[in-house]
């Protein structure tokens, strides 16, 4: 081999073998990281994939997701062109049509239902990503609909909601300057990578750690002082308890509960009905143990935690189990000071930046007047007065029903039916009532093959899109491949269908960086500039690091101005729903209890739990990733696999009161006796499908992914 | 300059990004059934006091000084590349017969099917020689896959065995 030909096969960049190292970055998972990429590409193509190291937020550092961007991009079921469907709606039978043809089909289709119903009849939902959703929901509000609804029904907002009627916003660990950190449900290996090497200076530096898992994970191993190995669904009555601990040990920041909360009283009597036994009972952990957390959190110096987006508030009791963490900070005198959590402000698509961006008002701006309540409100009142989607959660319901107006069609952005509860019941109901159901999605999906048209979306690395992070900066993107196929960035999608038919709003119709000219408009750099730079760029008018302190020289941003124990939102909701100000404690399966069900079905089943190779459905077709674990798995204790005579590898059915799938058994003693990890996102074992559309949190209409009833069993068949 | 790989177990979680890294850049195809040159692993032991050990390991060819696998090649694919010290090949003349395999006490080599030929990690050898870091050890985010100079390891390593004789006897260092 010559040394040109060795280094071609190597993937060496440079000007010998033509090879470019381009950049970009992975969009793969949650808006709040997108890592920077750096594409080696030749010819046209992606052929190697590696870490920006210059990428001011992840410094080169990627995941395994991440790590396997190619085989992601390059997936053989890829939507290639536009389509029509041909078969019955769920065979996936479709043909090929021009974009413009497709565009004509959807300006009929959504102004057919809009003037027999109306515009509220047309629900506009969007599943992953997040980058593209200002331009989206103005797009539903501009065509007439209230009803703009997305995976935030069942991702990251129930917590915010904690956050914001509690302490009137969300709040960021201060981990370099803490003593203690409190990592409840956290495994950053399988999750937020990049927060490990935080935890890993904080222990370097004599930093103490507390995990609280239902699960033995790599963060309990290489991280955890102290490790509580947690029943699962009970957090709620362990942060009550260790509320109990600290008022009743003197451990709590009482001058500062006097200034800054409210309600304190009635809190204080909330935990004293959590005495040490109790709590220990109910969480299955040993009293020492808890006393010993409680110890370490209140009295070792300034103590953060993390905020789990998902983990907590996926339980029907998870609104509340999340605001009683967020209280345990209030009332150890750590929320919003040196060490402890403190709020960083959104800068735009949610994210913090330091500095501001009109987004929000670009969503909301053209929201329609006079319109009715949105889908859910009725359901989910708390919901509907704290956030400005619709709850997803009640589509099902209000598809079957009717009530308390038609829902007759449905224009999607990557919409993952999956994600939904008794989901083969939700295919149905939009089989059977949807005049009209467009698709867009990068992969042909499950809920796509339910589609009248079906629009080809292409990846982050085919498209620029604007990025802030942290640190001050903004981030526009530039292509590092031409699109593959016929698709395009949802964006231009938007964009062009509001020009084809000739919505009312100038600003859609110009494009995706005019909008983002309106959007960044006063925070000192243009779009032109950020195109020209093609890297990330400092703002000008970013203050950063956002320092704490804030809230308590300003006042929270709650009714009362203070920190909510008791929260005032919550109580201003009719009584009838029967939802609590305090963040009081009730089982994850109370409404699962009665004897029957209890005999039937007596393993708690949890889904959703991280693995590091996976995140939801859309990785579990990506090959590469499939080869961690090819098969879709549950995890089940050793002793209760004992007991039902199911070996490791073993194929198992769990089944629940809506159905049953099979999985693969793995035999482990990292999860707790009683308790059946199922991994998601699986189309021929879907484990949501296990899950009862009502099986939902009353405060925020979060479904009970990770606390519901199973049995499981060896399956007999061949 | 000679080059080792190092593993911190105690960083380790089996993510399989290291895996990612190494199919990139080896162009595996593992659709069609083709083995990673890395692998990682995840097991659990269970202590005598009744405790849970949990494994979390990554592995390829060790590279080792004095590499069994080149020996165990009646058509001497195999070689010490002189400058990076790692375990290199060139399988032209590879007859498929898996010899290398069994003399690996790591199993590291594999037969590919499509070709009928051995194959293995060779350290990203040329990747090395370029002055990139090999492509698992650039997968890594967490710190637990390195490589390093051999002098570098060397004058670390005394450090690292200090400290961990301290560790096991239960005393720590002041900081």
């Amino acid at each position: 081999m010559t040394e040109l030909e060795e280094k071609l096969k190597a993937k060496i960049p440079g000007a010998d073998t033509g090879i470019e190292v381009k950049r970009s970055i992975c969009a793969i998972c949650s808006p709040s990281h997108h890592c920077g990429l750096n594409c080696y590409v030749k010819d046209g193509t992606i052929i190697r994939v590696e870490g920006d190291p210059d990428h001011p937020y992840s410094h080169g550092k990627l995941c395994t997701k991440g790590s396997a961007t190619r085989s992601y991009v390059y997936r053989k079921d890829r939507i290639r062109t536009p389509m029509r469907r041909i078969g019955e709606r769920g065979e996936g039978k479709f043909e090929p049509i021009s974009w413009d043809e497709a565009y004509q089909l959807i300006a009929q289709g959504l102004n057919r239902v809009k003037t027999e119903y109306s515009p509220h009849s047309v629900a506009f939902f969007s599943g992953y990503s997040k980058w593209y959703r200002p331009i989206y929901q103005r797009f539903a509000h501009v065509f007439g609909s209230v009803n703009f609804g997305t995976d935030d029904s069942v991702c990251a907002v129930a917590m915010k909601m904690g956050d914001n009627l509690t302490t009137g916003g969300g709040a960021a660990p201060d981990m370099a300057h803490s003593n203690t950190f409190l990592g409840w449900n956290f495994d950053g290996y399988y999750s937020e990578h990049l927060s490990i090497e935080g935890v890993q200076k904080l222990k370097a530096r004599g930093g103490k750690v507390i995990i609280i898992d239902i699960r033995k994970t790599p963060a309990a191993k290489n991280l955890a002082d102290i490790f509580l190995q947690i029943r699962p669904g009970t957090d709620g009555a362990l942060a009550l308890g260790m509320a109990k601990l600290i008022i009743d040990n003197g451990w709590a920041d009482m001058d500062y509960v006097e200034r800054y909360t409210y309600g304190f009283d009635q809190y204080k009597e909330l935990a004293g009905q959590y005495p040490l036994e109790k709590v220990s009972e109910i969480t299955g952990l040993r009293a020492e143990d808890i006393y010993e957390a409680a110890k370490v959190f209140a009295t070792n110096g300034p103590a953060c935690t993390n905020f789990s987006a998902s983990a907590l508030v996926h339980r029907i009791n998870g609104f509340n189990t999340h605001r009683s963490i967020v209280c345990l900070m209030a009332l150890t005198g750590n929320y919003d000071r040196v060490g402890g959590n403190y709020p960083v402000p959104a800068t735009y698509l949610r994210q913090p930046a330091g500095f501001s961006t009109r987004d929000e008002l670009f969503r909301n701006e053209r929201y329609p007047k006079d319109g009715p309540e949105r889908i859910g409100a009725q359901r989910f009142p708390l919901w509907e007065s704290s956030f400005n989607e619709f709850q997803a959660m009640d589509l099902l319901r209000t598809l079957e029903e009717g009530t308390p107006y038609p829902v007759k069609a449905i224009f999607a952005l990557g919409m993952n039916a999956k994600m939904f509860p008794e989901t083969e019941r939700l295919l149905e109901a939009m089989k059977e009532h949807l005049d009209f159901f467009v698709d867009v999605d990068v992969f042909m999906t499950r809920a796509a093959a339910y589609a009248d048209i079906v629009l080809p979306a292409c990846t982050s690395v085919e498209r620029s899109e604007l990025k802030c992070y942290r640190g001050g900066y903004l981030y526009y993107t530039r292509p590092v491949i031409e699109p593959l196929y016929e698709s395009k960035s949802d964006v231009d999608i938007l964009c062009e269908l509001a020009k084809a038919m000739d919505l009312d709003d100038d600003l859609l119709k110009s494009g995706y960086e005019a909008c983002l000219d309106w959007m960044i408009e006063g925070c000192g750099i243009t779009m032109a500039e950020l195109k020209e730079s093609g890297r990330p760029m400092l703002v000008p008018t970013a203050k950063w690091p956002v320092k704490p302190g804030s809230c308590l020289e300003n006042g929270f941003r709650t009714p009362t101005g203070k920190i909510e124990f008791y929260a005032t939102a919550v109580a201003a909701i009719d009584p009838k729903y029967g939802l609590d100000p305090l963040p009081s404690y009730r089982d994850s399966l109370e409404d699962q209890n009665d004897p029957d069900t209890k005999a039937d079905y007596p393993f708690y089943l949890c889904t959703g739990a991280r693995v590091a190779y996976s995140i939801h459905s859309r990785s579990q077709r990506t090959p590469w990733l499939r080869s961690m674990c090819p098969v879709p798995t549950c995890e089940i204790n050793q002793e209760d696999a004992r007991r039902l005579d199911i070996a490791n590898g073993d194929q198992v059915t769990i089944s629940s009161p809506y159905g049953s799938i099979r999985m693969r058994a793995h035999v482990t003693g990292k999860t707790l006796a009683g308790v059946v990890l199922a991994q998601h996102g699986y189309t021929e074992a879907n484990v949501n499908s296990l899950l009862g559309r009502d099986h939902l949190d009353p405060y925020t209409g979060f479904p009970g992914y990770k606390g519901m009833r199973c049995n499981i069993s060896k399956y007999e068949g061949g | 300059m000679k080059y080792v790989f190092t593993f911190d177990e105690d960083r380790c979680s089996a993510c399989g990004a290291c895996r990612m890294g190494c199919i990139d850049q080896n162009d595996i195809d593992i659709e069609s059934g083709e083995s990673c040159f890395r692998r990682t692993y995840e097991d659990e032991i269970e202590l005598k006091d009744g405790g849970l050990y949990c494994v979390y390991l990554s592995a390829a060819c060790m590279h080792c000084e004095n590499a069994p696998c080149i020996d165990a090649c009646p058509a001497g694919c195999i070689k010490k590349d002189q400058e990076t010290g790692f375990t290199v090949y060139d399988n032209t003349n590879c007859i498929g017969c898996k010899s290398c395999a069994l003399a690996c006490p790591f199993g590291a080599p594999v037969f590919r099917k499509s070709d009928g030929k051995m194959v293995k990690c060779d350290g990203c050898n040329i990747r090395v020689k370029n002055g990139l870091k090999p492509a698992c050890v650039r997968a890594c985010s967490f710190g637990a896959l390195d490589c390093v100079a051999e002098a570098d390891f060397n004058a670390s390593e005394g450090g690292k065995a200090c400290s961990q004789l301290l560790k096991n006897l239960g005393l720590q260092k002041y900081s």
